[in-house]
């Protein structure tokens, strides 16, 4: 096997950094049509997660993921407009319910999709603002998660990772304590470490997951549970350390560190916790 | 990214796999078992010269030296089947893994044929000295003296831990020849002989037996060492000392690999514990697939070390918990019976978790490591 990133993948990381890194401030329609326009939508699984790696490192305000990973999988094909799925048999939490044009649901019968507008979809208050999640309504629904969905999931849990340890590292080298910067602190770089280990192990398995998807793999199923329990265990030290790193700082509305951990929570709660998943791989 | 097999890869694989199961020595000719980390039965020294003449000891290297250039995802494979079937390519690992690694990367022509040459083919068998009683962690503030005297250095002084020394025919010690420079730029690399008079070599007993000896202290008085077994050039020993951690952490993370294995296999159960030693033998290989990358920062084998010799220790500790009282006993056996693995990695659970320590601190500790990651990755000020 291969576990790097051909020249074309690394070209897509590039330009995906970069268009997001330019387009920080603009609207969320803005974003959403040049997500469009570039095509990534269309991106097979392994670009699909190069892409949201980088969408999670932006804290993506657009409903991307839930079409790109929970609708399209179980509709096989794009919705008009954007789209998301209700495939855990309950219509609890789902992601961007409340706004999506299409809505795919799983049912006794099959994959039936809808429009948005028909189906009744109430958005719930949650502590993560920035992420739409709502209740969706209906009667004989099942559960058949899509290995897509947790691989999309994990991967932009470990993109928000990354950026709480960015945050971090900039911060520890520039707030000065006792004379010094407080990143020369021993204690604070063992914590920065621990956290640049679990996204690399995060990160690994949600690429691998994606690459067992892109393959149609016998280990999918298997690979799709390692990734996001990974990624729920990689956000619950980066959480935990990144918050207490920025000591009172953290603690503001303004600091947008708060943004990026709220949303590693999520991915975390959303679709089964790292508990949930590891129960998955013992069968 | 690709996860079907290279066929190049699987061709070579299977030339490998092919050439075990012809030549691997029966559990009858397997016999004594190996007691150090520098104790070869003969009947190994064979099997490792059967590995060396076929190209296979390592394979990464030219024919003259037990390798056919394979490529780095092929020295994967091989290692691979290696750990799959638990056994060995040498019993002697750090000999092989680091001390003749070190002499192809830094010796000359000559000391290559004379020294890498014979310890790959098991002729001879090699200890690592580089620690000292002074120098552990910080590895840099070694004292072992070595003055040059017309074309022979003079050494003084002691080094410890030094793992198979007792068995051990030659030792690459890290000695320190210019004493007033800065103590990273005054160290010089000698292979010493360890029939050199002067040479006192004193093994101890580890934390599973007062016999089981692979630990020793060595003694250096008035050693004369010729000038020519000098390994790369005076006072940059720093150098190879990094290229000899490198070598070092290398052969570790494999060896966590392997031993992730071994405990996936041993400690199978269906409780909570077990998938975190599932999901952490997954992402080291995929990790150490990684790592092969062209462009790798090489401060990212602390990650692999670190990741790895953790996640041995976190799994034989929930082993041995798994498995109650009865881990108290000892000896005990919890592993089927491999004739060609090292008898330490089937004993009790107690014992394999104590073993998994040496992982935790040999070939710099968890926690220098984590400096590394957070001040050669992260950047965070020293
Ligand atoms: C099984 C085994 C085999 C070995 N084989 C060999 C061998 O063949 N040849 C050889 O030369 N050596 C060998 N060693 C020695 C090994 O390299 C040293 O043990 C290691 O470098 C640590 O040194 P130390 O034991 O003196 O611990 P110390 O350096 O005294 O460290 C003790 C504790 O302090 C911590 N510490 C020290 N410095 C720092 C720091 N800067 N920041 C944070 N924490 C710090 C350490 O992490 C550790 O937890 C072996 C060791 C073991 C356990």
């Amino acid at each position: 096997m291969e576990f790097e990133f051909d020249e074309d993948q690394r070209m897509l990381q590039r330009l995906v950094r970069e268009t997001v890194a330019k387009s920080r401030a603009l609207p969320e329609e803005q974003l959403w049509s040049t997500y469009l326009e570039l095509g990534w939508l269309e991106a097979p699984p392994v670009e699909l997660a190069i892409i949201l790696e980088e969408l999670g490192y932006a804290a993506d305000p657009t409903p991307f993921l839930a079409t790109a990973t929970w609708f399209a999988p179980l509709a096989g094909r794009l919705p008009n407009g954007s789209g998301t799925a209700v495939f855990d048999g309950v219509g609890e939490f789902v992601l961007d319910a409340d706004r999506a044009d299409e809505i795919a649901l799983l049912t006794a019968d099959g994959v039936v999709v809808r429009e948005g507008a028909e189906v009744r979809a109430e958005r719930v208050a949650v502590f993560d603002p920035t992420i739409h999640v709502a209740r969706v309504e209906q009667s004989e629904l099942v559960a058949g998660v899509p290995e897509l969905a947790l691989m999309g999931l994990a991967i932009s849990t470990v993109g928000s990772c990354r950026r709480i340890l960015d945050l971090v590292v900039a911060h520890v080298k520039q707030r000065q304590q006792f004379g010094v910067a407080i990143g020369s602190f021993q204690a604070v770089k063992h914590k920065a470490a621990d956290m640049y280990v679990a996204i690399e192990r995060a990160r690994a398995l949600a690429l691998y997951s994606a690459l067992t998807i892109a393959e149609d793999a016998p280990e999918r199923a298997r690979a799709a549970a390692m990734a996001k329990a990974a990624a729920g265990e990689c956000q619950r030290l980066c959480f935990q350390s990144g918050f207490q790193l920025f000591g009172a700082m953290g603690y503001t509305w303004e600091n947008e560190l708060q943004i990026h951990l709220k949303r590693a929570k999520a991915g975390d709660l959303l679709l089964g916790t790292a508990a949930v998943h590891r129960k998955a791989l013992l069968v | 990214m690709r996860l079907a097999a290279d066929p190049e890869i699987e061709e070579f694989r299977a030339e490998f796999a092919a050439f075990l199961d012809a030549n691997l020595p029966t559990a009858e000719e397997a016999v004594p078992r190996a007691k150090s980390s520098a104790d070869v039965p003969p009947w190994a020294r064979e099997w490792q010269r059967k590995l060396f003449d076929a190209g296979w000891l390592v394979p990464g290297n030219p024919p003259e030296y037990g390798g056919r250039n394979a490529s780095l995802p092929q020295l994967l494979a091989h290692a691979e089947e290696l750990s799959r079937r638990r056994i060995y390519h040498s019993f002697n690992p750090q000999g092989v893994g680091i001390i003749a690694a070190s002499i192809l990367s830094f010796g000359t022509e000559e000391q290559k044929q004379r020294w890498a040459a014979p310890i790959l083919r098991a002729d001879i068998t090699a200890a690592l000295g580089m620690s000292e009683p002074g120098a552990g962690s910080d590895l840099a503030g070694l004292r072992t003296r070595a003055a040059l005297e017309g074309d022979h250095f003079v050494v003084n002084g002691q080094k410890v831990w030094t793992s198979g020394a007792h068995d051990a025919d030659v030792l690459l010690t890290f000695v320190r020849t210019d004493p007033t420079a800065p103590k990273h730029k005054g160290i010089s690399v000698l292979l010493i002989p360890t029939d050199t008079e002067g040479v006192v070599r004193r093994p101890f007993g580890s934390i599973a037996h007062p016999d089981d000896f692979d630990f020793n202290e060595v003694f250096f008085t008035d050693v004369r060492v010729p000038k020519e077994n000098l390994i790369g050039p005076l006072n940059e020993g720093w150098k190879v000392a990094n290229g000899s951690l490198g070598h070092e952490r290398t052969l570790l993370w494999l060896s966590y690999a392997e031993r992730l294995e071994d405990l996936i296999r041993d400690a199978a159960c269906d409780e909570e514990w077990y998938a975190t030693l599932l999901m952490d033998f997954q992402a080291l290989k995929l990790l150490g697939y990684r790592q092969l990358g062209a462009d790798r920062n090489p401060a990212e084998v602390s990650v692999l070390k670190l990741f790895g010799s953790e996640a041995v220790q976190n799994a034989t500790l929930r082993a041995l918990e798994a498995h109650g009282t009865e881990s108290l006993l000892h000896p005990a056996s919890t592993a089927a019976h491999f004739h060609m693995n090292m008898e330490v990695f089937s004993s009790s659970w107690f014992e394999r978790y104590a073993r998994s320590f040496g992982g935790t601190i040999a070939g710099g500790t968890s926690e220098i490591q984590r400096n590394i990651i957070a001040e050669r990755i992260l950047g965070l000020p020293r």
